[in-house]
């Protein structure tokens, strides 16, 4: 990892080369500089959720008196009572976690079959079908919630989990197919060649090369939709009535007071309950997303 | 091609995601491109006004202009700070040894809060009375004379609530090109560096143009989520003040929700839809020539 | 391809005629509010906007219990979106659909008012009578959910008087006293101003509350009719009475009367900057009583607060003790699915709800019951609820209930700008005038 590391660093900071001796006195400077400039972008990034944490911490008096960016005079674990209290957060939770695992499933599967039939088969027409996936990448979601309510309600799909999970995949799909694309196309030729030549139909070579090969852009297919779809509002907010299949952002409006006046205190702890489970996921996972990534990255 | 693949194959492969996408995307964007011809409340009867609509859009609707406007603002601001700010802080990150993957997932935490929380947190930081954290700051480094209440001022707002949505996922489009960045061979920079090429021609002739395929995809990805930008605007100020911050879809989304106008709703909808294809293919045509 | 393309726009087309044509009249009758025939317990939903947690929810869960022990199999269903504008997309959905529930909540808009042209919910006056509860309700809580031609279509459960709230020490601080005449205000926020304070706290992000000062002048000018012949077209921002507003509108944000920055500011931040002792004044109604009016609010201003209602101007057209006294959202029962259980419920629920809701400290829109004051209220509770027994017969209605939805949005955004001083009065009265000319006959034809 160290050896692989450096070789994209500036030559400045490899001591043994005969580069770096040529520019000693620069070195300190730079580096310095890109090192305090690497920390203020960290604190930038951190702070939110570190001033989010402090918040769902602090007592109604202090939040509503105090400045917003000092620290809590007290902290109080309160807010998390009445977060769990006012709303069904377990149930929210479970609620996102089905829809996010349904959407991811039918996002990662399709999204890796229609690359291959695009990629690895191949047909006569096949840029037809690739444009008309395109267009799905760039349209914006809103414009569909209106003739979709019309035709769930005609099939009675409204208010059940599918009607949350088919849009959500519908419109993720074409960014799945476009990642599966790009690292298929990077398997090479031969690899397929070979196992044809050995009799492996289409169907052996999906289960047995391109499957196991995938595993890391799974994952990150996976993790950037997960994102989206855990905090997805609008189509739960369209299509979604009962209180039983209420997601987590549907679920946060429960701190919605009469006239639009909000528990924010009990809406930033029940935030805070709400991500723990994808920032979990996020940081056992990372690795496999960041390897993902990369692999993709290098081969693109 | 693979050699033994048959017809039945890749329709095996092919059918299922087609039709749910045919039946979740497609399907509702030709039943938009056929509303657009009508004026429809969804109570009313429908009824066929032919391409009213659209001389109504092009011709009649201020708040229509303005709004394209802005969204394009707000994608260049968008894309400014993901691309520009993802690039920056990769190449930064590629001079550290040590603490990168630490970074690497800090940097991509702000992607994972919700925009509720992300939009609350942003209209405090903007505030000026009580003073925010943006204004604090100005005046601590002495620049009091630009204090101002940033989401209320109709020059500064739409840059306001175009940054939190740029700075959001500025983590995932680092990852990706740093992880592109790195993968430059670096016998390359070496026999550059040795040739006596500045920093800048290093990163110009060689870097750059290692990376182009990544960063395509990178700018079609920021450039897709730019144009659908919605929650943040809709939340912080509603598209106010005024227009100032009015984007399409925020104004399609009030057209439909708010007005009831289905039909018309619809056709800025069509309009959103041709407007994303022909920035898709711009940025494909202007970065494929210029590498060819 | 092409085939595909035909294939599926003939589809769409299909579908949307389809769900349209259902979408047309209905065969219940809106007058027949007391159907006959047997109570056959089921389940009904109600799709409302109000607190998850709020009394209102959380008595008529309580009532609908009580009502399944003698009905078995009984039960309500209570979807709430307490988010406004959410809500309102997701009524708009489910009636484009044609899939409204047995009850739903609106406020008389002119989309509630074609729903109840098309006959979809049932007539309230006489369903009230029926039940023999009509009398016993506010005549101004009523009021509030008819439509412009008198109809009642909506029932209220809430009552509320909105009051200028203030604080006396920083009044005295800058000299200023109570206003007598809403044309005074201006000048006392430049006094205000000068002393360091900020005069009045608004929550700008939600809208409605800068809305409200656009229809004080009007209604004291010119009293209720005025915004109703404004939606239609028929009175001008041009004339005596809305350039009045306007002007108004414009010394309000000269005089720099509304905190900095005000329009992104959100309902907490304002009322924050209240009761933390920053602002001297704030209209709120008296669904904040529990907030301002009781040991909750903050100990350093307790002692300072009090309230005074709508001043009125010379030549007043209202009296002062006609102000806004909204009844809140109402609730619409939908004529299709309206049966003997439906009827009989909201006979049993409707009779019990005042007594239930008058004990959680609230006004109840029913004179029958006492509101009950709650142990920990301030002097200032009572005085606020005594205001309710003392009202005139006219009543400020809200704007953004009456115009129509587009006029509304344009509205909202102008005003910030008027106030700001982006654009200047003569701008706003042009914009406006032109955006009710064209969006009014669409929806008061």
């Amino acid at each position: 990892m160290i050896a692989q590391t450096s070789p994209a660093a500036p030559p400045t900071i490899r001591p043994p080369s005969p580069v770096a001796v040529r520019r000693r006195r620069k070195p300190s400077l730079s580096r310095t500089l890109s090192r305090v400039l690497i920390m203020l972008i960290v604190i930038v990034q951190v702070y939110p959720l570190a001033w989010l944490f402090l918040t769902s911490l602090r007592t109604e008096q202090d939040f509503a008196s105090g400045d917003p960016f000092a620290l809590p005079s007290s902290l109080t674990w309160e807010n998390y009572a009445r977060a769990f209290e006012t709303g069904d957060l377990g149930r929210n939770i479970l609620n996102s976690f089905i829809v996010t695992m349904g959407a991811n499933i039918l996002i990662v599967l399709f999204g890796m079959m229609a690359a291959y039939a695009l990629q690895v088969l191949g047909f006569r027409h096949s840029r037809i079908i690739r444009g008309l996936f395109m267009v799905g990448i760039i349209v914006p979601v809103q414009i569909a919630l209106v003739p979709l309510f019309i035709d769930y309600s005609a099939v009675n799909l409204l208010d059940t989990y599918q009607s949350m999970i088919i849009p959500l995949a519908g419109f993720s799909l074409p960014m799945s197919i476009y990642l599966f694309s790009s690292f298929f196309e990077y398997i090479p030729r031969e690899t397929y060649e070979a196992a044809s030549l050995d009799g492996a139909g289409p169907y052996r070579i999906f289960g047995l090369i391109t499957l196991p090969l995938s595993v890391n852009t799974v994952v990150t297919v996976v993790l950037v939709n997960s994102i989206f779809i855990w905090n997805d509002f609008i189509f739960a907010n369209t299509f979604v009535l009962s209180e039983d299949l209420k997601t987590i952002p549907l679920g946060l409006q429960n701190y919605i007071g009469a006239m639009g006046k909000v528990d924010w205190t009990a809406t930033f702890a029940a935030v805070c309950v709400t991500i723990t489970p994808l920032l979990l996921v996020f940081l056992v996972l990372n690795k496999a997303m960041i390897q993902g990534l990369e692999s993709g990255a290098n081969k693109g | 091609m693979l050699p033994n693949r048959s017809r039945t194959s890749v329709l095996v492969f092919l059918l299922p995601p087609l039709l749910l996408y045919c039946a979740a995307v497609l399907f509702p964007i030709l039943q938009s491109l056929f509303l657009s011809f009508f004026s429809w409340n969804g109570i009313s009867d429908m009824e066929f006004v032919g391409l009213d609509n659209y001389v109504r859009m092009f011709v009649a609707d201020d708040i229509f202009w303005r709004a394209f406007l802005n969204a394009l603002v707000y994608l260049a601001i968008c894309l400014v700070l993901q691309l520009g700010g993802a690039l920056v802080v990769a190449s930064l990150l590629t001079s550290l040894r040590r603490g990168r993957e630490l970074i690497k997932t800090l940097y991509l935490l702000p992607a994972v809060i919700s925009t509720v929380a992300i939009a609350f947190l942003f209209v405090r930081i903007y505030s000026i009375d009580p003073v925010g954290l943006l204004n604090q700051l100005l005046h601590w480094i002495g620049l009091g004379s630009l204090e101002r209440p940033w989401l209320s001022d109709v020059n500064t707002v739409l840059a306001a609530v175009s940054a939190p949505e740029g700075w959001r996922f500025t983590g995932l489009y680092m990852l990706i090109i740093y992880a592109a960045l790195i993968a430059v061979p670096k016998e390359l920079e070496e026999a550059a560096v040795l040739d006596g090429a500045s920093k800048w021609t290093l990163f110009t002739k060689i870097r750059f143009p290692y990376i182009r395929p990544v960063w395509i995809t990178t700018t079609i990805m920021a450039t897709t989520y730019g144009l659908r930008g919605f929650d943040i605007p809709y939340l912080m100020t509603n598209g106010g003040p005024g227009q100032s911050s009015e984007l399409l879809t925020t104004y399609m989304y009030k057209t439909a929700f708010t007005s009831t106008d289905f039909g018309y709703a619809s056709t800025i909808s069509v309009f959103i839809v041709i407007e994303c294809l022909v920035a898709v293919g711009l940025i494909l045509f202007l970065l494929k020539r210029k590498a060819d | 391809m092409k085939k595909l393309f035909r294939a599926a726009a003939v589809a769409a087309a299909t579908a949307l005629a389809l769900t349209a044509c259902g979408g047309g009249g209905s065969s219940a009758d809106p007058a027949n509010v007391a159907p006959t025939g047997e109570i056959k317990p089921r389940e009904i939903s109600w799709l409302l906007s109000r607190p998850a947690d709020g009394a209102v929810i959380n008595i008529m869960k309580k009532l609908a219990d009580d009502y399944a022990k003698d009905h078995p199999g009984f039960e309500l269903n209570l979807i709430t979106t307490p988010d406004r504008p959410s809500y309102i997309q997701k009524l708009e959905t489910l009636a484009a659909a044609n899939k409204l529930p047995e009850l739903f909540d609106t406020d008389a808009t002119p989309f509630a008012q074609q729903l109840a042209g098309q006959g979809k919910m049932v007539d309230a006056e006489k369903l009230l009578k029926s039940l023999d509860l009509y009398d016993s309700y506010r005549p101004g809580a009523l009021d509030y959910q008819r439509f412009d031609d008198g109809s009642l279509f909506m029932i209220p459960f809430q009552f509320e008087l909105e009051f200028i709230w203030y604080n006396k020490a920083l009044l005295q601080k800058a000299g200023v006293s109570v206003p007598t005449s809403l044309d005074d205000i201006p000048a006392m926020c430049t006094a205000l101003r000068s002393a360091g304070i900020t005069p009045i706290a608004i929550d700008g992000q939600d809208q409605w509350p800068l809305e409200r000062y656009v229809a004080y002048q009007p209604f004291r000018e010119a009293g209720p009719d005025f915004v109703q012949q404004l939606k239609k077209g028929d009175a001008a921002f041009a004339d005596a009475a809305g350039q009045k507003t306007v002007n108004w509108m414009a010394d309000l944000g000269k005089a720099d009367c509304f905190q900095e920055g005000f329009s992104a500011q959100g309902y907490s931040d304002a009322q924050n900057l209240f009761t933390n002792g920053e602002a001297a004044m704030y209209n709120i109604g008296t669904w904040e009583l529990p907030s301002l009016a009781t040991d909750k609010l903050n100990p350093a201003v307790r002692d300072d607060i009090d309230f005074f209602t709508l001043p009125t101007t010379s030549g007043s057209a209202t009296a002062a003790n006609e102000f806004v006294s909204p009844s809140g959202i109402g609730m619409a029962v939908n004529t299709k699915t309206y049966d003997p259980l439906v009827s009989d419920f909201l006979k049993f629920a409707l009779q019990k709800y005042p007594a239930e809701y008058a004990a959680t400290g609230a006004l109840s829109p029913t004179t029958d019951v006492e509101t009950a004051v709650p142990a920990n209220a301030t002097p200032l509770y009572k005085k606020a609820l005594e205001q309710a027994n003392n009202l005139g017969a006219k009543q400020a209605m809200p704007w953004d209930t009456q115009l129509d939805p587009t006029t509304n949005g344009r509205l909202q955004q102008e005003l910030v700008l008027l106030v700001q001083g982006d654009i200047t009065p003569a701008q706003f009265t042009e914009t406006m005038d032109k955006a009710i000319g064209q969006n009014a006959p669409k929806f008061f034809k």
